[in-house]
């Protein structure tokens, strides 16, 4: 049996800040189609792990590969950083806060990638946007601007927004965390469809519901290291390490 | 004399007076603001060492009024005649237009450094990332989402210090530059009639009242993205959201 194509290469990720290390090695790789769920503990080093695949962190040391472009870091120093860019643009990203623009209308916030990185033409970043808009169910708000919106609607916006780079894999900063619980439903909503049309997602998340019914793989950090992975099924019927154990008996 | 009579007498020199403070003016908050971005990055991310000549300066222009600066220029550059006809610059400090161009160049740059050091400071850390995460350039994220950010937090202070810096062109008609304070003083030294004083501080109003305007106007389009409660915007459809 062939496996997917590799999307992403996580190896051996390190993070310190100042004598405190946060993450102490983690390596991670996705397939096409993966969806994986990143689960643990605040101060487990989730965020800050996924925010070192697209270097919004810089790792302390590691390497990150995505579309054949290759980062290596070495004591803070990134070895190719020109290829940071280059990941950067096949890795749309999805923040907790969603970090849309404010000062750009809804459409504008989607059209800005692919005019700015990908060099595409307005008419043809325009139809994509309107198009997307439409998926997300927010084709009526097109030209109001991001303060607008609800929570929810804001962060549709911001999946639009990384859906029109066409990226490799979405990375998810903890997507819902900001919303309130009755708009949770709308975003996770655009998540599980976007899980269905074989999307590879990558999502830090503290949604159970999410990381056991759509995901096809679990990854539970604890302390800056993975301790447990596998399919959630597996993973949540019979936990294997303490800390993952103790982490369900906590949040379900 | 009748205020009208001198009004009707000397209004062309009014009305050239008026034109230079208005290019006097214009000309150096421009300036200014062609070097004010690249100086107020250097106060945002360089280190303090290499950022201190700049703040030397910076602290200088703020810290000494304007009248002194502008003597400095125009006096001080007297003595170094000799030097700066060598270096083939007299011919630019001879003219009092120039020095007195120079000197609010200088000074509106370091106020305008500062200010827009403060709005680039306020740009949410999130949109920047966000800016990143998508995979455009340093060089890139400035133009499309920092500066023009940065901008409209900086921009009610910025047209004050135009306003102010509008004020300060009158010290010009002190080292000579015929601006609307100078053919005032100009016309008084002829007339002796106090009331063509109140005719220019009337222009004086008029300027500062039209840019005003102007700038609200700019500073409304700029701030479209902000919602304010109670005010409905034009654009905004009037059908109310149903929640998903």
């Amino acid at each position: 049996m062939t496996q997917p194509e590799l999307i992403l290469k996580a190896e051996d990720i390190h993070k310190s800040f100042g004598s405190l290390e946060v993450l102490k090695g983690i390596s991670l790789e996705a397939r096409k189609h993966d969806v994986i769920s990143i689960l643990g503990s605040s101060g487990s080093g989730k965020s800050t792990f996924l925010r070192c695949l697209n270097f919004l962190e810089t790792p302390t040391s590691g390497k990150v590969t995505v579309h054949g472009e290759e980062v290596l870091v070495k004591n803070g120093k990134p070895e190719n950083a020109r290829h940071i860019e280059e990941i950067r643009s096949h890795l749309g990203m999805v923040f907790q806060q969603f970090n849309l623009w404010t000062h750009r209308t809804v459409l504008e916030n989607v059209m800005e990638g692919p005019i700015q990185v990908k060099r595409e033409s307005k008419a043809e970043a325009r139809d994509k946007a309107e198009a997307l808009l439409n998926r997300v169910g927010l084709e009526e708000r097109m030209d109001m601007y991001p303060s607008q919106l609800s929570g929810g609607q804001q962060q549709r916006v911001a999946i639009a927004r990384a859906l029109a780079m066409e990226p490799d894999a979405i990375l998810f900063d903890e997507p819902t965390s900001a919303l309130d619980p009755e708009l949770v439903g709308e975003v996770l909503k655009v998540m599980q469809d976007l899980a269905a049309e074989g999307r590879t997602m990558i999502v830090v998340t503290h949604e159970m519901g999410f990381a056991r019914e759509v995901s096809s793989e679990v990854v539970f950090l604890h302390e800056g290291r993975i301790a447990e992975q596998g399919p959630p099924a597996e993973m949540f019927a019979n936990p294997k390490t303490e800390e993952f154990q103790r982490f369900i008996a906590k949040v379900m | 004399m009748n205020p009208m009579d001198i009004l009707i007498q000397y209004w062309p020199r009014l009305l050239d007076g008026t034109l230079m403070t208005i290019k006097l003016t214009l000309l150096g908050a421009l300036i200014a603001g062609m070097v004010s971005p690249f100086f107020a990055l250097v106060r945002v991310h360089s280190s303090p060492i290499a950022q201190a000549p700049l703040r030397l300066y910076i602290s200088f222009m703020r810290g000494t009024p304007i009248l002194a600066q502008l003597f400095l220029i125009f006096y001080g550059s007297g003595q170094f005649r000799p030097f700066l006809q060598e270096w083939g610059l007299w011919a630019f400090f001879r003219d009092p237009f120039n020095c007195a161009l120079l000197a609010f160049v200088l000074n509106s740059t370091a106020y305008q450094t500062e200010i827009l050091r403060g709005g680039i400071m306020g740009v949410p850390q999130g949109e920047i990332e966000a800016a990143k995460a998508i995979g455009m350039s340093r060089a890139r994220a400035l133009r499309r989402v920092i500066f023009p950010h940065a901008y409209r937090i900086a921009w009610p202070a910025l047209g004050n210090e135009v306003i102010l810096l509008m004020k300060a062109s009158a010290l010009a008609s002190i080292v000579t530059v015929f601006d609307l304070m100078g053919r005032t003083r100009q016309i008084f030294s002829r007339s002796f009639d106090f009331s063509v004083y109140l005719w220019a501080a009337l222009i004086y109003l008029c300027i500062t009242a039209i840019f005003v305007l102007l700038w609200h106007q700019s500073e409304r389009r700029l701030s479209r993205h902000i919602d304010r409660p109670g005010k409905p915007r034009a654009h905004v459809p009037a059908k109310k959201e149903t929640q998903a």
